[in-house]
């Protein structure tokens, strides 16, 4: 089954495709091969492995993109990209999961803005954009900022990225929903947390990274919901939903760092009585 | 005659009196027994790096490219990063809970113990600077390691001097193994990389020297294991047996999960 379905891809996107070259079509089949990637070891050094998407699936889902705020995450949209990309309608087979690319296809290309976005807000210079004197010496706006601040700024950036389609997300999450779909919606929902903590330069590596990534994948979800819903002026009330929620998660996690503390503490005196008593433990 | 021109032959030879071998052999014998802070120096590990880069640069392209890792090598060095992390968690841990009831007993081991703590110390801020540079995620399993590591280190220090020996000796053991056959297959990745001309970063061959000089400093701590009479441990197959399997299924654990 999945080597004929490979095959006739390739075939086709070979026979639809004037304008594409042989690369393309050798990559196609490459593509479609390889599943997403995974996130694991994260090199500096030697170059990244390639991307989510092939040339081919990214020029048909870039151009179906932009029909999505008219027509929705459908079937209809993905053709009307491909034809604005030169290919034949039919050529939509290339995408192999349909509507369901053109989602994921959202996610992974909002997720991957956020980077030079974030670039672009933490290292602006201290002042720069209020009307006072840029100030170089006080160093760039990031570094006065915590890293739940970051977070903070950061998923809201995430969730303004959702704004030209907002009236159109109910259907995204209810394709996500499916059963299939489920696995890889909330891969990406973790990856998307991960890239946030990243970028806010978080570099706890004991199990509070589990719990932190946890929440805020929690946190993310529910507000971009209520964003859904929200028809406040440049989505105001959402801002507020996600300061609310953050803040609850941190002050839970304050409770719970304090009572860790105390037992330990409590623990580690209790045994040094006994010791200094002449116990040998 | 004949007797004392030898003697003087090998005077000049060596500088110094060959009666002297055996009267006071401890004199003049070249100390074979590691100082307590002997660690390998870096250059040593890496003075490999630069001459293999170097041929393959000469033989090759002008400038050789970097290949991107595949999906199997990303895999590895994750599960990698993240076993060596648990595992110099663990040992922190370990040496954490010995020294109390190990010092109260003996004062003198305080400083090999201080000494082992804060070069596993050390270990351990290596791996979470690199962990959290290459965005691994750390073990899921990290709270069981850290309670079962403690009750390690605590029971075996309670036991005694010998069995808490014994317990670094076998630990130490496992690990050797283990960082020796990650640090094998790191440099068969590069073997194949310059057999297809590519050239390995330097971000990997700072990787394997780290990895060289971890390894090297805890086959020390085994070393002064065995000078501290582990083999005594009065159960000494037992202890070691369980406490070195022990060892195998927390890293093949930490390796998945």
């Amino acid at each position: 089954m999945a080597p004929t379905t490979r095959a006739f891809a390739t075939r086709l996107a070979s026979a639809a495709a004037a304008t594409t070259t042989k690369s393309t079509t050798r990559s196609t089949a490459a593509c479609l091969r390889s599943r997403s990637n995974r996130r694991s070891y994260h090199s500096h050094d030697h170059p990244p492995p390639p991307g989510a998407f092939n040339t081919a699936e990214r020029q048909i889902l870039s151009a179906a993109y932009r029909h999505v705020p008219d027509h929705g995450f459908t079937h209809k949209t993905l053709s009307l990209g491909a034809r604005d990309a030169g290919y034949l309608d039919i050529s939509t087979n290339v995408v192999p999961e349909g509507p369901f690319s053109l989602i994921k296809y959202h996610l992974v290309s909002k997720r991957e803005a956020l980077a030079p976005r974030s670039a672009e807000i933490f290292n602006a210079p201290v002042g720069g954009a209020d009307g006072a004197t840029p100030d170089a010496a006080a160093g760039t706006r990031g570094q006065l900022l915590t890293v739940p601040e970051r977070v903070e700024r950061l998923t809201w950036e995430r969730l303004l990225a959702n704004r030209d389609i907002i009236h159109r997300w109910q259907e995204a999450l209810a394709v996500m929903a499916q059963p299939s779909r489920v696995p890889a919606s909330l891969h990406e929902l973790a990856l998307l947390s991960d890239e946030i903590y990243h970028l806010a330069g978080d570099l706890a590596v004991d199990p509070s990274w589990y719990t932190k990534r946890a929440s805020l994948s929690t946190i993310y979800a529910s507000s971009e919901l209520f964003m859904t819903n929200d028809c406040s002026a440049g989505f105001g009330d959402t801002r507020a939903f996600l300061r609310r929620r953050l803040d609850e998660t941190s002050s839970l996690a304050g409770v719970v760092g304090s009572i860790g503390q105390w037992v330990g503490f409590t623990a580690s005196a209790g045994l040094n009585v006994l010791r200094s008593k002449g116990a040998r433990i | 005659m004949f007797s004392s021109k030898s003697l003087l032959r090998s005077l000049r030879q060596s500088g110094q009196l060959p009666v002297h071998d055996f009267l006071a052999p401890a004199l003049f014998a070249p100390t074979s027994r590691r100082c307590i802070s002997t660690t390998t120096p870096k250059s040593n590990a890496s003075a490999a790096a630069p001459s293999n880069q170097e041929g393959s640069a000469a033989a090759g392209t002008p400038k050789p490219k970097r290949k991107p890792l595949t999906k199997e090598q990303r895999d590895f060095l994750s599960s990698a990063l993240r076993v060596n992390q648990a595992g110099e968690l663990a040992a922190t841990l370990i040496y954490t809970a010995q020294k109390p009831p190990l010092v109260n007993a003996h004062p003198h081991l305080r400083p090999l113990m201080s000494h082992m703590y804060e070069q596993e110390a050390g270990h351990l801020r290596t791996f979470n600077v690199l962990i959290a540079k290459h965005r691994v995620r750390p073990t899921a399993l990290y709270p069981v390691w850290s309670v079962l590591a403690s009750g390690l280190g605590w029971g075996t220090a309670v036991l005694g001097r010998e069995a808490a020996m014994a317990c670094t000796e076998a630990v130490e053991t496992e690990i050797g193994t283990h960082y020796n056959s990650q640090i094998r297959s790191l440099l068969e990745m590069f073997e194949g990389w310059e057999a297809e001309g590519y050239e390995v970063g330097p971000e990997f061959r700072d990787l394997v020297g780290t990895l060289r000089r971890i390894r090297d400093e805890e086959l020390e701590h085994l070393d002064h294991a065995l000078e501290n009479d582990a083999k005594q441990a009065k159960p000494y197959w037992l202890l070691t047996s369980v406490i070195k399997a022990g060892c195998r299924g927390a890293i093949w654990a930490s390796e998945k999960v």
